[in-house]
């Protein structure tokens, strides 16, 4: 088997970082390769900053963001931006909302045009406020559909409780109902600011001329002189375990367990990323989850766990998760809590830390192959303040980690008498129970 | 060892339309025992793609052996003579990459993504797996398992059960009858020894297609292709399939049961294969039907009617033909007859003739783009240089589509299409004796109605 040492295939970004006068904050990568661009324009505000009884509001102001503006109807935006063969997308979630556009290269300044338009002047038409509302209603209803999807709300609920976090962004059937055109005007007054709004374009453009053009527009966007950020309400981590079953009929149970998480600037995260993969979030079957679970004992098609890939602003949630037939269920269940406590209390051996630092190295050149990958990257950077110099870091924070360090973390993060367990599945046909 | 290539290294030529960015410099080299290979140097990210594509699919199978396809791909995981179980992927862990495969009604394929200075791994695996899969009893069993619980998953999902049903209704005869992932019987009597005889009827070079994409030096991979390769036998000629779905005579409709909040609907029509004249004008219907808000199924459903919080229209190349499809996910409180009708009605607009040059163009716009957006990774384009390599063959396609060359074309067949063609052939396809409908329904309600009718 081969493992020599190779040296790190490095994506090159150059990468550009301009403050408008208004403090919006653009970023700019050229990229030559393919003739496309990718615009992604975020505000840093979102469900985070709803109230309980308003739950799905800043995702309807995301949503309603191509629904009009000043001067062009939600038809005459659409028409617009399809006539190039270009895709536009509007959406709010956790914790930011925006507008991504995808177009030639040579419709750059189209697309540019159209997101500053719907981030500065959109019009909440009253009419499409009510049509969105009716469909998000219906949506909310489809999401019984999804077995996953229902097992993680329900877990959401419990792991995050005292928090935004613990709704689902799209809201509820009884809050997105009451909600009003002036709600969603007075959402966008309030939040939808310069200072907390960051573009990042890459792709086959021209900075010179992409500068120019963000500045006559976006740039003359006002700034609220009295702009603040509300407080979030934190989580606290469950001090005892949970159990919690839905019934619902479908051919296999779907199981998630588990708990708090951590934020992104944890400095302790890349330890985690390292625990991650060599317990349950590597690709193919080499982790330990969906080694034993799937591999050997042929439970799931689908098993996995990490922590890392929910840390953001606020704490993520560590989660292990698993798909299995009904009879299947004690054993599954059993199965992914002793994964769990094993990596707890037996930590990791030399080799796994090994093998789980060349995948990470070694693969992260395919985190930057999409011009979306790397806008998205460039907000990622500007928001954790990862520096844009993270591309050259990050070989090293990886190989730094030991395994003393994934001891201490698994620690500190991950505690297997305190699990929450949410399942949903048809759990009365098989008269299932699981302590 | 470049003497057993008998193909020479075929570039595109600069004389023919080579519209597509992704065809260009593509080199096509046929080995002496049937292997073809795609060859595509593109040094702007440190990345390679490698795929092996196996022309076998469920259209292969039979009744009573669905699913054989979708499970010998998982057995190409469980260990050969050189690579035990799991070691293939934590290679391919060990070096950073990735690496999956994918079963569809005509093909089977396998990819590796790794940076360009390690991946030559992922030919030293396909080379060996192509043959010497070892299929260990304990093996199949367990793997049994895994792909049982990937059929629950497809079972509960709504459109999975209400696509089944429809294309099980709407092929009588050809084999596109039944899901890729099979039915569930058929799996759970499959056994490894039926497994190892159908891997021995369609793994060899002459039934696959390798494709390299990325940063690469085309004579050295070529030389590493030959030594690794060049040495496989042939394996036997595969005979034409020999099965014509007949045209349907009259209207079919189904309707599927399913506890559910959302009911569904979805309209099919037979519609030609790959390559086929009418293909590209459908391809055009498809994009004025239902991509992007301005497109005909979102104003007239989401925006005019406000019936249904979902519209979608699908048409895809297959080597036979297939089916194009409408689809909608209805609102609570509205009824399917309803908008069943208004589906019909935006369809039967399309045979008036009377499209603008504006819609147009932009349907085309838009296939063009999304080809351009869809191209970005080595990988995306090893995955269309493949699929129609694979697909893309046969006596009933024009000589200069064949294979990859395919994509050649296709913008400029889709550039030529105009609005007398959408109605010619919207009127051709889209009639009642060629429709099969399907309606899924909510179980509860269902049960409600039955009891208040047997009361």
């Amino acid at each position: 088997m081969q493992h020599s040492q190779k040296r790190v295939m490095h994506p090159k970004l150059d990468v550009e970082r301009v403050e408008l006068s208004n403090g919006l904050v653009l970023l700019l990568s050229e990229n030559h390769s393919i003739p496309s661009v990718s615009i992604n324009a975020i505000v840093q505000a979102g469900s985070r900053f709803e109230d309980d009884n308003k739950a799905g509001l800043a995702s309807l102001v995301g949503s309603l963001l191509d629904a009009g503006t000043e001067t062009r109807t939600s038809q005459q935006i659409a028409e617009t931006i399809e006539a190039v063969g270009g895709q536009l997308g509007t959406y709010g979630n956790y914790q930011s909302s925006g507008v991504m556009v995808r177009a030639l290269s040579q419709d750059t300044v189209l697309g540019l045009d159209v997101t500053s338009d719907l981030i500065m002047n959109p019009n909440f038409p009253e009419a499409k406020v009510r049509e969105h509302v009716d469909r998000r209603i219906a949506q909310i209803k489809s999401r019984l559909d999804v077995p996953r999807t229902q097992a993680s709300d329900v877990f959401n609920e419990i792991v995050y409780e005292g928090s935004p976090q613990h709704r689902p962004s799209i809201g509820y059937e009884g809050t997105v109902k009451t909600l009003t055109r002036a709600n969603v005007e007075q959402f966008y007054r309030r939040f939808y600011v310069p200072q907390i709004t960051k573009v990042a374009i890459a792709g086959d453009f021209d900075k010179n001329l992409v500068k120019g053009l963000v500045e006559a527009t976006l740039g003359t966007w006002k700034a609220p002189g009295d702009f603040d950020i509300p407080e979030v309400r934190r989580p606290v981590r469950q001090t005892s375990p949970i159990f919690e079953s839905v019934n619902a009929p479908k051919e296999q149970v779907n199981v998630i367990m588990g708990h708090l998480g951590i934020e992104r600037s944890n400095p302790d995260y890349y330890a985690l990323l390292v625990m991650d993969t060599i317990l349950g979030s590597s690709p193919g079957f080499t982790s330990r989850i969906p080694r034993v679970l799937r591999d050997e004992q042929g439970l799931a098609y689908t098993t996995f766990s990490n922590i890392t890939s929910s840390a953001a602003l606020d704490p993520g949630r560590f989660i292990a998760y698993i798909g299995t037939a009904p009879e299947n269920l004690e054993r599954a269940v059993s199965g992914l809590r002793k994964e769990i406590a094993r990596i707890v209390e037996g930590g990791v051996t030399e080799e796994e830390l090994e093998t789980a630092k060349l995948y990470l190295t070694g693969s992260f050149v395919f985190r930057f192959q999409r011009n979306s990958q790397i806008a998205e990257f460039l907000l990622e950077a500007e928001i954790y303040g990862l520096g844009f110099d993270f591309l050259e870091r990050y070989p090293q924070l990886i190989r730094e980690v030991s395994v003393e360090d994934v001891w201490r973390v698994t620690q500190k993060y991950i505690d297997p008498d305190n699990l929450t367990t949410v399942v949903v599945g048809p759990l009365e046909e098989t008269g299932r129970q699981v302590a | 060892m470049t003497t057993l290539i008998t193909t020479a290294g075929e570039v595109s030529e600069p004389g023919i339309q080579t519209r597509s960015f992704i065809t260009r410099n593509v080199r096509k080299v046929t080995l002496s025992n049937g292997l073809t290979v795609l060859l595509k140097e593109m040094h702007h990210q440190p990345v390679v793609a490698t795929m092996l594509w196996y022309r076998v699919g469920s259209r292969n199978e039979e009744l009573g052996q669905t699913g054989k396809s979708h499970f010998l791909e998982h057995m190409l995981f469980k260990g050969t003579d050189r690579y035990k179980k799991g070691e293939i992927d934590l290679l391919t862990h060990l070096n950073g990459g990735s690496n999956n495969a994918f079963t569809w009604l005509d093909f089977t394929a396998y990819y590796f993504t790794f940076a360009s200075d390690r991946w030559e791994a992922a030919l030293e695996i396909e080379a060996n797996r192509m043959r010497s899969t070892t299929f260990a009893e304990e093996e199949f069993e367990s793997e049994k398992l895994v792909v049982e619980e990937e059929l629950r998953i497809g079972l509960d999902g709504p459109w999975e059960a209400l696509e089944n049903e429809v294309w099980a209704t709407a092929f009588r005869q050809h084999p596109y009858h039944w899901p890729t992932v099979g039915w569930i019987e058929d799996l759970e009597a499959a056994s490894a020894s039926d497994m190892k005889a159908y891997y021995d009827k369609w793994y060899h070079p002459r039934n696959a297609i390798l494709v390299i994409v990325g940063d690469f030096e085309s004579t050295e991979v070529l030389e590493r292709v030959e030594e690794l390769f060049g040495g496989i036998p042939p394996g036997p000629a595969a005979s034409p399939l020999g099965i014509v779905e007949p045209p349907q005579r009259g209207e079919k409709r189904l309707t599927v049961k399913k506890q559910t909040p959302v009911e569904r609907l979805l309209i099919s029509y037979h519609a030609p294969q790959v390559a086929h004249p009418d293909s590209y004008v459908l391809k055009v219907i498809e994009t004025i039907l239902a991509t992007g808000k301005a497109s005909r199924l979102y104003q007239r459903l989401l925006e005019h009617d406000q019936s249904v919080t979902k519209a979608d229209a699908s048409y895809n190349d297959h080597i036979d033909p297939s089916l194009f499809y409408l689809q909608a996910e209805l609102k609570p409180g509205f009824k399917l007859p309803d908008v069943e009708r208004a589906m019909l009605e935006e369809v039967d607009r399309l045979k008036r003739s009377d499209l603008s040059e504006a819609e147009i163009d932009r349907a085309k716009r838009q296939i063009e783009a999304s080809l351009v957006f869809g191209s970005e990774e080595a990988l995306q384009q090893s995955m269309l240089l493949g699929q129609y390599e694979t697909i893309s063959y046969g006596e009933h396609v024009p000589t200069e589509s064949r294979g990859f060359h395919y994509l050649d074309y296709l913008l400029e067949r889709i550039d030529a299409v105009t609005s007398e063609q959408i109605a010619m052939v919207a009127k051709a396809y889209f009639t009642e004796d060629n429709r099969t409908v399907g309606y899924l329904i909510d179980q509860k309600n269902a049960d409600e109605t039955e009891h208040g009718r047997a009361a």
